[in-house]
């Protein structure tokens, strides 16, 4: 059996180790001592919000968009998921029913044990209905998007959160949630979407912070860990950019080379 | 008690002018032009001229894999774009081969569209000779890699379930090093990128990628990268029919962009006067 | 045992799939073509099962609505599963391609699909009027960069305008593509991360319900 690396994949390969390590190295090093987070306005905004609803005795929306947990915008998902958690935590405290509206049934089993662990973690077991509070919409897209629209329509939640991948309906979410006075946190890492959501929404998390939102949330030191590792990769590449803008300008290949390795 | 209520300035009621009156003349905006076409200049673009010239350059008998990736949503977007494009491939004349699939379940519904309104055999082209649809190939990214590897292994017959051994034009066609050419129309960013990661990256498939408007600045990194030849948007399809001198729908709403993006941009000078003038008159008297 | 199976073998059939089939990408291992072809060809047939299971679950979930009478619902519920079964047994019986399957499809759900997908238009509309004002400093940035992609992308105004079509591309060229690079980087780092944890076994979301001695593995 032979064995041969193809050429041009050697720095990928590398790069590819190399962050895995990192990111291993830093969920063990977080274990003991947790990175410190910059501030995300969004998710410190999630207690604000749900006092809001409390006040206003109507429902929080929350959705994590559509895609599936095998496909390629899993991590998105998850990251939802990791918020949905957390908020789960904040309605049970205030006392605010929280609806989540589902598109890929699949994400179901995992949304209520998160949830029903929240409500118990608080003390309020008895006030989880997930026959209510989950709510399978639809698996096509555009179907899933006229229900939440009807949701918006018939129950006026006070609050919208939207974290995870959205495709073209994050435009009807956000404009019919904006028209029935709720207010808005989305967060998503797919490019496409982004500006109809920092157009319309209250606050936004932008790309990666989806990403750092479970991490930040839940404190968890594997999930920070993580997130640090990214971090660094991030550093990596900025280092590799600016040094490949410095040396092409200089007339060095060398950046360029070791790339295309 | 008395209560007094204040009134609203033109300012303000300029500010907030509600949807429904936006909503009622976009929409005039847009019946104008489809029921009497202005016949407004259309530019060719630089990206738009770029995906032609490179079908142009195809050398005769090349193979062009094309994935119908749009759902049903963009088909008005995006429709246009593929017919044009495949007026583009008949009308060479240099037998081309159109091999086509679908990561989009509704794909080969909206492909016989797409055929039906091109009437492949005005340019004497056959069905199994000079193009063939090989049916929804379910995975997204991983349909990608596997038809790149091994097309045979992942798909054996057409989209009606005939084997593609019976059909000439499949002959010789094995992975992705078999094809010169790759076409992508999806309202998908998963798709689009996707064929970079699986077929541009691993066999170095010249590609062609056509996408939603709202898609193509996330996808311009791409292109600047080399990975992808082009992007267009649906929205250019009717310069793509000026070039293969076949006028369509997609001319006809050229027509209607212009008109839309027209008031679009005087909704927002009438906003912005009204947000100026309601701020220097000192708010609603 | 339990742990054995609904945790640690899982993870290692991930583990073992996904080196295999990432390793094939850097190497070129004599011998591992046809598995890894055979491990990619298993996650189409597996994508296409989820489509199949996804309708189980649309049956599933929407008999209890009419079998609970949910108020507001039960009747939608029966209409969906009316148009589920029309559908399947038109494209069972006569195909999915046929000419009826075809006629239904463009009558109904295309043409919804078509509709609803226009209505963005009308959402972005009323989006841009309201919020393209010039508050600040920011605003004002989006403000001009907006109007310059609008005016831009209305063909009779770019061939009026030419400048357009250079300010554009200026834009699109260095200052969209410098920060959707950026936004790229992020997300594909969140996913190698997301990986990372997966294959090591601190992700245990695609595992679906565990219990709390099964997640601590």
């Amino acid at each position: 059996m032979s064995v041969q690396l193809y050429p041009g994949r050697i720095f990928a390969l590398g790069m590819l180790m190399s962050l895995t390590a990192l990111i291993i190295l830093y969920m063990e090093l977080s274990k003991k001592t947790l990175p410190e987070f910059r501030k995300l306005a969004g998710l410190d905004a999630l207690p604000e919000m749900m006092g809001r609803a409390a006040e206003m005795n109507r429902p929080v929306h929350f959705t994590t968009g559509l895609g599936e947990l095998t496909g390629t915008v899993a991590p998105q998902l998850v990251a939802g998921l990791a918020v949905l958690g957390h908020v789960s935590e904040l309605a049970a405290r205030v006392g605010v029913k929280l609806v989540y509206t589902v598109y890929q049934a699949q994400v179901i089993p995992l949304a209520t044990e998160l949830m029903r662990q929240a409500y118990v973690k608080e003390g309020k077991a008895d006030a989880f209905k997930p026959e209510e509070q989950i709510v399978y919409m639809s698996g096509e897209q555009f179907a899933y998007a006229s229900a939440v629209q009807g949701f918006a329509e018939r129950e006026r939640p006070a609050a919208n959160i939207m974290i995870g991948p959205f495709y073209a309906e994050s435009m009807l979410f956000a404009e019919t949630f904006f028209r029935i006075g709720a207010i808005q946190l989305a967060g998503t890492a797919r490019g496409y979407q982004i500006p109809f959501f920092a157009v319309v929404c209250d606050y936004l998390l932008i790309a990666e912070e989806i990403y750092a939102a479970g991490a930040y949330l839940s404190k968890d030191p594997i999930q920070v860990g993580s997130i640090r590792g990214q971090d660094i990769g991030k550093i990596i590449a900025l280092v590799l950019m600016l040094a490949g803008v410095i040396t092409t300008a200089a007339g060095m290949t060398v950046i360029a080379d070791l790339l295309k390795m | 008690m008395t209560t007094t209520t204040q009134k609203k300035s033109i300012w303000d009621r300029l500010e907030a002018v509600p949807r429904e009156a936006l909503y009622a003349l976009l929409l005039i905006f847009f019946i104008i032009p489809m029921v009497n076409p202005i016949g407004f200049p259309v530019p060719i673009s630089d990206e738009v001229r770029r995906w032609y010239n490179t079908i142009d350059a195809l050398p005769s008998g090349s193979a062009i894999m094309i994935d119908f990736g749009y759902s049903g949503g963009g088909e008005p977007e995006l429709g246009p774009m593929a017919v044009a494009v495949y007026h583009h491939i008949f009308s060479r004349k240099a037998g081309l081969k159109a091999i086509c699939m679908s990561t989009s379940i509704e794909g080969p519904l909206l492909w016989d569209k797409a055929m039906a309104e091109v009437n492949p055999s005005r340019y004497g082209a056959n069905y199994g000779k000079d193009y063939i649809h090989i049916g929804y190939i379910s995975g997204g990214e991983i349909a990608m890699a596997s038809i790149g590897k091994d097309l045979r292994a992942a798909v054996s017959t057409d989209y009606k379930g005939v084997s593609l051994d019976t059909f000439s034009i499949m002959q010789g066609i094995a992975n992705a090093g078999s094809f010169q050419l790759l076409i992508c129309y999806t309202t998908g960013g998963d798709q689009s990128e996707g064929w970079v990661r699986q077929w541009y990256t691993p066999y170095k498939t010249p590609y062609l990628c056509s996408v939603l408007a709202m898609m193509v600045p996330t996808m311009l990194p791409y292109q600047k990268a080399g990975q992808i030849i082009s992007v267009t948007s649906g929205a250019q399809a009717g310069q793509m029919e000026v070039l293969v001198k076949v006028p369509a729908r997609g001319i006809k709403s050229a027509d209607v962009i212009t008109m839309t993006h027209l008031l679009v941009v005087g909704f927002i000078v009438l906003g912005n006067i009204a947000y100026y003038a309601k701020k220097f008159s000192g708010g609603s008297k | 045992m339990m742990r054995l199976v609904r945790r640690q073998i899982p993870i290692g059939v991930v583990i073992v799939t996904s080196v295999i089939v990432m390793s094939d990408y850097f190497f070129k291992i004599t011998g591992t073509g046809p598995l890894v072809t055979m491990l990619t060809n298993w996650g189409i047939i597996l994508t296409a099962f989820t489509l199949g299971f996804g309708a189980i679950n649309l049956f599933y979930l929407h008999t209890r609505h009419i079998r609970r009478r949910t108020s507001g619902q039960w009747f939608f519920s029966i209409w969906l599963l009316l148009m589920v079964v029309v559908f399947a047994g038109t494209g069972i019986l006569t195909g999915a391609t046929s000419s009826t399957y075809t006629w239904l499809y463009n009558s109904s759900y295309f043409a919804l699909s078509a509709t609803v997908y226009s209505s963005l238009g009308f959402y972005m509309t009323s989006g841009i009027y309201r919020s393209l004002r010039a508050r600040n400093i920011e605003a004002l940035l989006l403000l001009i960069t907006g109007t310059i992609a609008v005016m831009r992308n209305a063909p009779a105004l770019a061939v009026a305008a030419p400048i357009l079509i250079d300010m554009d591309k200026w834009l699109s060229e260095f200052v969209v593509t410098s920060a959707q690079r950026g936004i790229m980087i992020g997300a594909a780092l969140g996913a190698i991360a997301l990986g990372i944890r997966t294959l090591t076994g601190r992700e245990t979301g695609f595992l679906g319900r565990l219990t709390e001695a099964e997640r601590e593995g």
